[in-house]
């Protein structure tokens, strides 16, 4: 083991000198041609840093801390990220109503607004279908309608990431910055995200977004209690997606699309606690998932009355 | 007669593809080929780590008093349901304390007093659309006798707090689904002590289809 300490790997030479060119740059520039030299640091360490999963928790620490400096300095925002793990015993499932939807989309502005989603290209995590009375699928729906609702003869269908449990997403990314994680929800490590599409491609059910420009929020808006892998603060060209609004639902929260449902259309809860009201639809109801003979083992199921 | 058909096109395919013919070598082959397939199927069946069979598995009641359980509180002016749900005691939001003229009455007493226009001013805005064409009256729920309750048809008085038992009565097949938990939504949390949203908290009991409106926002073409 002693051996293998010494032994300086890549990476953290690589590190070192970047770290060493980097301060000179900065005593260099100390007058102030970068800005600030703080926040040059800071981004400059943010650049090196290891992938989500393989840090330690005082690296996590470390990069959160880096992460609300540098939103301080930058975007005079005060924020508050989180980096809870997922608890034990707990595998969060969805179950959406067929019947009681009525299309009013109060959840997708919700999690517009939850989730600091672009407000300039209109990202949303959730789309909601207009279809015929008889249709199943929604690529048979209208998934842009702009008029009163409900509309007679029509009903609505909610669809998001399924947070499957076999995700072809995963397996599509070549830099593994997309994971299951134990709770059953995948999220993405914006950092390590090449933006190269392969998950979007890959997914079924059209559950990725990318970030085609530099995402705007009116500062008044931004959600401060954000997450690591949920809402921080994105960058243009890479991939963001529904993580079941993870910086809500690891605190016992439900999701910002359940809260704001008028309907209740949207359950949500436990799937491993026999007593959930999401077992009580699964086993008291007729569900059915979408797409079901892709083998991906979506954990989201839809329900009628 | 097909047995025997059967076997001679075996046999001529033995002959055709190895060219020589032994019965016995191809029974073996095939009890070969059977074990193989059943096999495969047992390691399929019994290795599938489905959400399905997961959730088939998870039968260990949660102890509500550790974990993230423990850190939730129950929130503000919540009363005891009546009735369990499969996980025991569960709560609802008050309905007493959101309605802002209660008690009713302090105005609807005994003694006789005559206002001029009165139930236009209090209760002038309510309009019943419920019922259909046997439209309900205000008698039909609200209690004639004690103002401060609401009556089932039997006659049994019921708390503004329990308005579930009212409605339950007609609404049967949702009072069971809101007691389970596939109609209507818990409060905030999903961890913790149960407390969901009243029948009143969603419907206006007067008109309760909700109404035809424009959507909030609009979805624009995935790119």
């Amino acid at each position: 083991m002693s051996d293998k300490k010494k032994q300086i790997t890549r990476r953290s030479f690589l590190k070192t000198a970047a770290a060493a060119t980097g301060t000179a740059t900065i005593a260099g520039c100390s007058g102030g041609l970068l800005g600030s030299s703080e926040a040059f640091a800071l981004e400059f360490q943010e650049y090196f840093k290891e992938h989500y999963r393989l840090m330690t928790d005082e690296e996590r620490t470390d990069t959160i801390e880096r992460l609300e400096r540098l939103s301080e300095i930058k975007k005079n925002t005060t924020i508050d990220i989180d980096s809870t793990k997922p608890q034990e015993n707990v595998l969060y499932g969805y179950a959406f109503n067929v019947t009681r939807c009525e299309g009013f989309m109060e959840c997708v502005d919700a999690c517009v607004k939850e989730n600091n989603l672009d407000r300039e290209s209109k990202n949303q995590y959730i789309r909601i279908f207009e279809m015929e009375n008889g249709e199943m699928l929604p690529d048979q729906g209208d998934g842009k309608f702009f008029h009163q609702v409900p509309r007679k003869g029509h009903f609505y269908m909610g669809v998001q990431c399924f947070q499957c449990e076999n995700p072809p997403c995963v397996k599509a990314c070549p830099t593994k910055a997309t994971w299951k994680e134990k709770d059953g929800i995948v999220v993405v490590d914006y950092d390590w995200c090449i933006g190269c599409r392969y998950c979007m491609a890959a997914c079924p059910y059209w559950g990725r977004r990318f970030n085609w420009n530099q995402p705007q929020i009116p500062k008044k808006e931004v959600n401060k209690k954000q997450h690591y892998l949920g809402n921080r603060s994105r960058v243009r060209g890479m991939m963001e997606k529904c993580t079941f609004c993870i910086q809500r639902s690891r605190k016992g929260k439900v999701t910002a699309c359940v809260e704001a449902c008028p309907t209740g259309a949207r359950v949500f809860g436990n799937l491993l606690d026999p007593d959930s009201e999401i077992r009580f639809v699964l086993k008291n109801k007729k569900v059915y998932r979408l797409k079901e003979d892709l083998g991906t083992d979506p954990k989201f199921w839809y329900f009628n009355d | 007669m097909y047995l025997l058909r059967w076997k001679v096109f075996l046999k001529e395919r033995t002959v055709n593809r190895i060219g020589v013919v032994n019965l016995k070598n191809l029974k073996k082959t095939k009890y070969f080929f059977g074990i193989v397939i059943i096999t495969f199927f047992a390691f399929t069946a019994f290795s599938s780590e489905g959400v399905v069979s997961k959730i088939k598995n998870a039968n260990k009641k949660t102890d509500k008093s550790t974990g993230i359980h423990k850190s939730i509180s129950l929130p503000k002016n919540v009363v005891k349901v009546k009735e369990d749900y499969q996980g025991g005691v569960f709560y609802t939001k008050s309905r007493k304390s959101e309605i802002t003229r209660y008690k009713c009455s302090s105005c609807h007493k005994t003694q006789k007093k005559v206002m001029k226009n009165a139930a236009n001013i209090t209760h002038g805005d309510i309009q019943v659309v419920h019922g259909g064409k046997n439209k309900l009256e205000c008698n039909t729920c609200h209690s004639k006798n004690d103002r401060n309750f609401l009556v089932t048809a039997k006659g049994t008085k019921v708390d503004f707090d329990h308005v579930y038992n009212l409605c339950g009565q007609c609404h049967f097949r949702q009072k069971k689904d809101w007691i389970g938990g596939a109609h209507g939504k818990r409060i905030t949390y999903w961890a913790g002590e149960r407390a969901v949203k009243n029948c009143t908290a969603c419907h206006n009991p007067h008109s309760p289809l909700f109404k035809k409106r424009w959507p909030k926002t609009y979805s624009v073409p995935l790119k």
